[in-house]
């Protein structure tokens, strides 16, 4: 058999017991052999070798972890977000500041309260009630004094009440609908009163046109109401 | 009496090997598959596996990086059996089979790093497979993995097949179409000796 058949049928797998001795004993006699043998026996080693090599990179791969751009997103959504809630508060109108920077609770200037007098009437109780914070009370026992006497004082502090208690729909209510004496100071307080209510809630074209009425006449809220408008603009 | 008894049982064996039969034509498609390297089909058998590898590698005591190494080599170690044919008559399915090659690596390792070893000798693979030690310095060695990527594509082809996937010369021939053996025969020797020259300039 010639050389090159005992090498390619060692590879084959194909060498019967005398045929591989008789190689063996031929690789022992002849170093050409030998050494064409041993170069074959490399290229497999080779070959098997890259091939190894190029999975083992393609697996390496796998375990990379992957260039994930969910966090590229999420901060630039977060971001989106915060720009938009910046320029949000700088640029529209913020209501419950403004609201809060105007708005004080009417002060009680019709029974100073003067405890211990004996005197239990209805006026007193109620402004009592108005005076220690108790707007609950102040405004069941105003709604009760308003009901029997008609008078606006009664109505007014009704609609104070009202706005403390964060009812301001109710407030509205209140003092758009209520019949104020003309010209008694409640009557142009009602419609300063009724424009702030319109602006805690967000109506900001009612609370304008409330506005721009008192700017048109004489009252003691004339100049906040000047103001107010220019900061609603 | 007997006959009748065999009758019966072949039945039996044919119902109860249906499942079996099921589950073997799976194996054997993922077989051909890792056997035409089909990349989709490597990489979801690599990580269907490796939990369970992981999970079963943690009991003897290997870093994470050691754990997956050993997971990879026995991936290609199986894949390269594929190739060669070796396991196309397994007996069991393709998974116990690669822990079975992870298993003995381990058993390996830890012998190299001399530590006490716990391992039951009897469960290796069925297969064996060759694990050559790169450490060995063999310069021609060196030169032929750099020399053959510089082969042209045909007789990349051919030696591969021959060589690495253990392939006789008649099913060469067939699979790349050559009119006779002679031709394929002498193709490929032309390829070594090309190999020769190239790995002779320095």
């Amino acid at each position: 058999m010639e050389q090159e058949e005992y090498i390619r049928k060692y590879f084959e797998g194909d060498l019967s017991e005398e045929e591989a001795l008789a190689f063996q004993k031929l690789l022992k006699e002849d170093t050409a052999v030998a050494a064409a043998f041993e170069f074959e026996k490399n290229v497999k080693k080779a070959i098997t070798l890259n091939k190894r090599k190029a999975l083992k990179e393609t697996f390496k791969a796998y375990e990379k972890p992957k260039k994930s751009y969910k966090w590229l997103y999420a901060a630039a959504s977060i971001a989106v977000l915060v720009g938009l809630f910046t320029w949000n508060s700088f640029y529209s109108t913020n209501y419950d500041s403004l609201y809060n920077q105007y708005y004080q609770t009417y002060p009680n200037t019709i029974a100073p309260t003067v405890r211990g007098t004996g005197t239990t009437d209805l006026k007193s109780e109620a402004f009592f009630a108005y005076d220690t914070g108790d707007y609950e009370t102040a405004l069941s026992l105003f709604t009760k004094i308003y009901k029997s006497t008609s008078e606006d004082y009664a109505l007014f502090y009704k609609g104070i009440s009202l706005m403390e208690l964060e009812q301001y729909e109710d407030a509205l209510a209140v003092f758009n609908n209520g019949v104020f004496e003309e010209n008694s100071i409640f009557k142009s307080y009602s419609r300063w009163y009724a424009a702030l209510s319109y602006l805690k809630l967000e109506n900001k074209a009612a609370a304008t046109a409330v506005l721009e009425s008192l700017t048109k006449s004489e009252n003691p809220q004339r100049e906040a109401a000047i103001k107010l408008l220019a900061r609603l603009e | 009496m007997k006959k009748g008894k065999h009758r019966v049982s072949f039945f039996i064996d044919l119902f109860t090997s249906c499942p079996t039969i099921v589950l073997m034509n799976n194996e054997k498609l993922l077989i051909s598959s890792l056997k035409s390297d089909d990349p989709i089909v490597i990489k979801k058998f690599y990580e269907e596996n490796k939990k369970g590898f992981v999970f079963f590698a943690s009991r003897y005591q290997l870093d994470q990086e050691a754990i997956t190494d050993i997971y990879q080599d026995a991936v290609i170690a199986l894949i390269e059996n594929a190739k060669k044919g070796s396991i196309d008559d397994l007996k069991s399915s393709l998974s116990t089979y690669l822990f079975g090659i992870g298993k003995f690596m381990i058993y390996k390792k830890l012998k190299k790093d001399k530590r006490t070893i716990s391992i039951d000798d009897g469960e290796f693979p069925e297969v064996a497979f060759d694990m050559y030690e790169e450490e060995e310095i063999n310069l021609q060695l060196a030169l032929l993995r750099k020399g053959l990527k510089k082969l042209g594509e045909q007789c990349q082809k051919v030696l591969q097949l021959f060589y690495y996937e253990e392939k006789k010369l008649d099913e060469i021939q067939e699979l790349l179409d050559y009119t006779n053996k002679d031709v394929l025969k002498s193709q490929k020797s032309r390829c070594l000796k090309q190999l020769k020259e190239i790995i002779k300039e320095r």
